[in-house]
């Protein structure tokens, strides 16, 4: 969507000097339908650029490592840590003391970098086309979009769920082929406490095996 | 230590036995441990889990891990490295033509008109110009394929999903899932063809062919999962929700609202303050 930025004629130049509260009209009738798109443009292009780092950081020969390394630096930067790992303890996060919040936002970060670094190797190079944006409510926003695997596979729809933060915008979920990536851990981490007896101290023992030492 | 395996296969008999008591209504208990009622949230977490044979359903899910790690993932593996490309794509096609009367049935039980003639189409010039299916011309010319069955056509119809269960050999599913794959059985033409070996080879073909492509993502899954079996529920349920929905963004699994954990951060960071130093 463009607007015509033709410059208006002299004589209707003249008469809005002399009715000013006229040109403040036009000016508002012609902004107000750009403040929407302007903030979904911000998410837009956040994924955008988001979704190139991910691809492009993928690209050539690099070892599980240094994959792993690359997406953990987008990891950290470019998502809501915090606020996904409370949703996926679920309502055993009240329960957790503070250290163990503090232990179990480690892991978590741990885990999903292990979870995810080497889930889309094959996706070195693809463009992620947007499809669209929609607000959720007040802070949040999905934006909708499409990755062409190739090789005549259907495209992958991924959708991004994002929100303005203190620090800008963030990424709270990423919801693949309608498959959401916090849901799905949230529910096996609920059984994993469950299956410890409904302790924590459970996940976060599984957690650490699974994790290891950090790289 | 793997701890995605809670249990023993040693124990599994007796663990089915119970299951099975449980599940004929002998056993004096109910299945799955049900939580105190004088915990809501935990009751609400136990309705929402759905799977009150949970532990019959992790020792049928264990023996097809093991049944898959001996047989079907090998099997998959020299599929998938010894068969060219072009061959696979083509045996994939083939198969997906094969199920195009099914995916038909549905969608017009569905009163997806658009999909039903779109199906049917694909059928006819896959069937004819794409060399018997193994090339999917339709695809190309920008009909895309869909899978319906019976099971989604349960749920266009109202049918709640039942409870979970996993399929011996056949895998993850529910009550009205299961019930949508032995309707499908006998709604297939092909069922009805007078060549048992056929439909023998086209039902070990079928497996086969989606092991070999869904062979990473599996084995990531299994290798990088707390809870393997919980993983996979999470994941059947929330692939059906959006096979039903037909991928429409308005069926996105009901966002929850993320809440935002400012305050707890900030209640971490006063609490030392607040703590009587020791």
């Amino acid at each position: 969507m463009r607007t015509k930025r033709e410059n208006p004629p002299a004589d209707r130049q003249s008469r809005n000097v002399r009715r000013p509260w006229a040109a403040l009209l036009v000016a508002a009738v012609l902004l107000v339908p750009f403040i929407r798109p302007a903030v979904a443009g911000g998410a837009e292009a956040f994924i955008q650029s988001t979704a190139d780092k991910v691809f492009t950081s993928y690209t050539g020969e690099i070892t599980d490592e240094q994959r792993a390394k690359a997406f953990r630096e987008i990891l950290t930067a470019t998502f809501e840590l915090g606020t996904i790992a409370r949703f996926t303890l679920g309502r055993y996060w009240r329960a957790a003391s503070s250290d163990q919040r503090k232990e179990y936002r480690r892991l978590f970060e741990d885990f999903l970098v292990l979870a995810y670094a080497n889930r889309f190797r094959d996706l070195g190079g693809v463009k992620l086309r947007i499809a669209s944006v929609r607000a959720i409510n007040k802070r949040d926003q999905l934006v909708q979009s499409e990755v062409d695997p190739g090789g005549g596979r259907p495209p992958i729809r991924i959708g991004w769920r994002v929100r303005e933060t203190g620090q800008g915008l963030r990424i709270v979920d990423v919801i693949v082929d309608g498959i959401s990536m916090s849901i799905t851990q949230r529910d096996q981490f609920a059984a994993a406490i469950r299956s410890s007896g409904g302790k924590i101290a459970g996940l976060l023992a599984m957690l650490r095996d699974k994790t290891g030492p950090r790289q | 230590m793997q701890p995605t395996r809670t249990f023993d296969l040693r124990r599994a008999p007796a663990r089915a036995l119970i299951a099975l008591l449980c599940l004929t209504g002998l056993g004096p208990v109910g299945c799955a441990t049900s939580p105190p009622a004088d915990d809501p949230e935990a009751l609400e977490s136990f309705r929402q889990t759905n799977d009150p044979l949970e532990p019959l359903n992790r020792v049928v899910f264990a023996v097809n891990v093991e049944t898959d790690r001996y047989i079907l993932k090998p099997v998959a593996y020299v599929y998938k490295e010894a068969v060219p490309e072009p061959v696979q794509d083509a045996i994939g096609n083939f198969l997906q033509n094969l199920s195009s009367p099914a995916v038909f049935l549905n969608a017009a039980l569905q009163g997806d008109a658009d999909h039903a003639g779109a199906t049917l189409l694909r059928f006819a010039i896959n069937s004819t110009v794409g060399l018997a299916g193994t090339v999917d011309i339709a695809g190309e010319m920008g009909i895309v394929r869909r899978d319906e069955d019976f099971g989604q056509t349960l749920a266009v119809w109202g049918a709640d999903e039942g409870p979970y269960i996993v399929l011996p050999f056949l895998g993850p599913s529910n009550a009205r899932d299961a019930l949508g794959i032995a309707v499908d059985y006998f709604a297939d033409p092909w069922t009805y063809l007078r060549y048992e070996k056929f439909n023998y080879s086209r039902f070990g073909a079928e497996i086969v062919d989606a092991r070999a492509r869904n062979f990473d993502l599996l084995n990531d899954l299994e290798k990088t999962s707390i809870d393997y079996y919980a993983a996979v529920r999470s994941l059947y349920r929330q692939d059906r929700r959006d096979a039903i929905a037909n991928g429409a963004e308005a069926a996105l699994p009901p966002l929850p609202d993320i809440p935002d954990d400012e305050e707890d951060l900030e209640d971490e960071e006063r609490e030392p303050a607040r703590r009587p130093a020791k």
